[in-house]
């Protein structure tokens, strides 16, 4: 016979469905809102903060769960830029108190030890919006450097003293808050004490220094000079670190 | 414990290099060019470690370009802990313990697991004498510690301590079931507050099982009377009866009053004299448990217990979330039958409009009402 393969004796209307779906009785009515009423969005709402309280309530379950699995060292385990209080505190939007976030670190900091090899993914994911938005290993000091005047900065602190000292190659002229050594300190131990990282290494009419220092007493504030001149010393000449610790200036210079 | 870590830190130091002097120390007025050596000494290892860096193999090796190869701390540990075979040795491990598990003597699956208290709470119909006495629900204060108003709920003395009659303990904890259980029938907000240490896990399950809130950390003071200042952050929703979500009043929720609870659930009204206070302000009724040295008149519903032990309030604290979830249970039955059994909330915003165009397809009401043949409702 001749004509297509797919033809059919009845017309393509009566061929098609028209049966109405089945019914779902499975399915709730829909909701009306008559019969409407308010609650709290989260039962943590009586605590002020739910947000932060949830989110410990969780930290602290997904813990109760994972507790059994294997740990490493604290060393072992990967490091992680938590986020601080601050920042959490924006997320949230809500006042934490910094003693319960740090309650919350500690949860993180353990789950954080779980051994890589058998760490769950939903916990990955539940620890990712704690991390701060950083690479961890990617830490690196700032140089400390000459600057286009020719100054080296140092910083020392002492005893609630703390102290900023500028050097520049000079005769040896010391201002210490606008004042001279002399007006500054009235007793000599303190005046040596300021200049002992320049007078052990023989610099003293090599450089010029500018201190501003605050807090603190007369005692508290030579020795932080005392330290803060040593590492703008340390700028200008690097290869003075040896004499300088043996000179004991404080633990800066003992480590390394 | 202080000066071992200061001789520790500082020992080596001072055993091994040169002092001050003394006598610069004490004198306020010291000639600079006598004093002693320190200052040499410092000087002369100085030209001692410059003539160093000045030597010939010095100069060499600074000439020479030296490689440290970088490792990278990251991928290097952490290629070394995912190949040590810990996680196969800890699927051993979960193999064999699933393997031997049914072996040994076989206990009673029923004697006591203080976790099981928080995980499978007890139900009101499991109130017996023996469960609080095991509990330690009868351990009262020492004599002289007494309230006299609780006179009523103590059975006698022993070993210097008033012992509350657990008839009592076994009453009053049923009725405050049954208070429970008809607030969280009738829609009631409830409020579980445990603050001691410890309380936090039994309060979060009982609020979890009764639909309420839970509250574990100090109480805010004016949370109640204060509560648009305090709690007006907080976020409300709307819900029908079958528990539902209805969206569409943000706006109005902002503006509307901060929600206070129906029902609060005590467990250390020692504490917490304030929160009742402002419950008794606010014809708030409260249920607490109830020592020999607590005042019974600051609970609506006393229950004279040992607050004191962690085992007692757990107990007391399930077996109240247990009758707020029977509660709840029946009041969803009864909504699924059409019957609401709370007075709903008056909101201005109308939704009415927008439920009527959300029909799902398929649905009984949907062939009832629709317009394409003779039938009618």
């Amino acid at each position: 016979m001749r004509g297509s393969q797919n033809r059919s004796f009845t017309s393509t209307n009566s061929s098609r469905a028209i049966a109405a779906p089945p019914i779902d009785l499975t399915q709730d009515p829909p909701s009306n809102p008559q019969n409407a009423r308010v609650i709290p969005a989260s039962p943590s709402y009586f605590t002020g903060r739910p947000d932060s309280t949830d989110n410990y309530l969780d930290l602290l379950a997904l813990l109760r769960r994972y507790q059994t699995l294997p740990t490493v060292a604290p060393a072992q385990a990967p490091r992680v830029a938590w986020r601080t209080v601050t920042q959490y505190r924006l997320l949230v939007g809500e006042p934490v108190r910094a003693s319960k976030y740090h309650k919350v670190i500690e949860v993180l900091q353990r789950l954080n030890r779980i051994h890589p090899a058998v760490m769950p993914s939903p916990l990955k994911q539940a620890m990712e919006i704690y991390k701060r938005d950083i690479d961890p290993y990617a830490v690196s000091k700032r140089p400390n450097i000459i600057d286009a005047d020719g100054r080296a900065y140092g910083v020392g602190r002492r005893k609630s003293s703390s102290a900023k000292v500028y050097l520049v190659q000079g005769e040896g002229e010391v201002l210490v808050n606008g004042k001279s050594i002399n007006n500054a300190f009235g007793r000599i131990h303190d005046r040596e004490s300021a200049l002992w990282a320049l007078k052990a290494t023989g610099r003293m009419d090599k450089y010029n220094v500018w201190a501003l220092v605050s807090g603190g007493g007369s005692t508290g504030q030579a020795e932080a000079i005392t330290l803060g001149a040593a590492k703008a010393l340390m700028v200008f000449e690097p290869a003075l670190k040896p004499a300088l610790r043996r000179g004991q200036f404080s633990s800066e210079f003992q480590s390394q | 414990m202080i000066l071992r870590r200061t001789i520790i830190r500082h020992g080596q130091r001072i055993a091994n290099s040169p002092t001050k002097s003394w006598t610069r120390s004490l004198a306020t007025e010291v000639d600079i060019d006598t004093l002693p050596s320190s200052t040499d000494s410092i000087a002369a290892s100085l030209e001692n470690s410059l003539r160093e860096t000045k030597s010939l193999e010095s100069e060499v090796e600074k000439e020479t370009v030296q490689y440290v190869p970088h490792i990278d701390n990251r991928s290097h540990a952490a290629q070394n802990l995912l190949e040590d075979g810990t996680a196969e040795r800890y699927s051993h491990h979960r193999f064999n313990q699933a393997r031997t598990k049914s072996l040994g003597t076989s206990i009673d699956p029923n004697h006591y697991q203080p976790h099981k208290l928080l995980t499978y709470p007890p139900y009101p119909s499991d109130i017996t004498l023996e469960l609080l006495l095991a509990s330690q629900a009868h351990l009262g204060h020492k004599t002289s510690h007494w309230n006299p108003m609780n006179s009523r709920y103590i059975f006698g003395i022993r070993q210097g301590i008033h012992i509350i009659s657990l008839e009592q303990t076994a009453a009053h904890l049923r009725r405050a079931c049954r208070v429970v259980s008809g607030v969280a029938e009738r829609g009631g907000l409830i409020l579980f507050v445990g603050t001691r240490a410890g309380q936090d896990r039994c309060v979060v399950k009982a609020a979890q099982m009764a639909g309420g809130c839970h509250l574990f950390e100090r109480w805010t003071p004016g949370s109640i009377t204060n509560g648009h200042q305090i709690l007006g952050q907080c976020r409300t929703k709307v819900v029908d009866e079958l528990d539902r979500e209805i969206q569409g009043f943000d706006e109005e929720l902002r503006e509307r009053q901060v929600l206070k609870p129906d029902l609060v659930v005590c467990l250390n009204p020692m504490e917490n004299w304030v929160m009742l206070h402002e419950c008794g302000l606010n014809t708030i009724p409260t249920i607490g448990v109830i020592d020999t040295n607590a005042n019974p008149t600051w609970v609506t519903y006393p229950i004279p217990a040992n607050d004191d032990s962690l085992r007692c309030v757990q107990v007391i604290a399930g077996v109240l979330g247990r009758a707020g979830q029977e509660g709840q249970a029946r009041r969803k039955e009864m909504a699924k039958i059409g019957v609401i059994t709370y007075t709903p909330d008056t909101l201005r915003t109308d939704l009415s409009v927008s439920t009527q165009g959300a029909r799902t397809g398929g649905s009984a009401e949907d062939i009832k009402g629709s317009d394409s043949g003779g039938g009618h409702t």
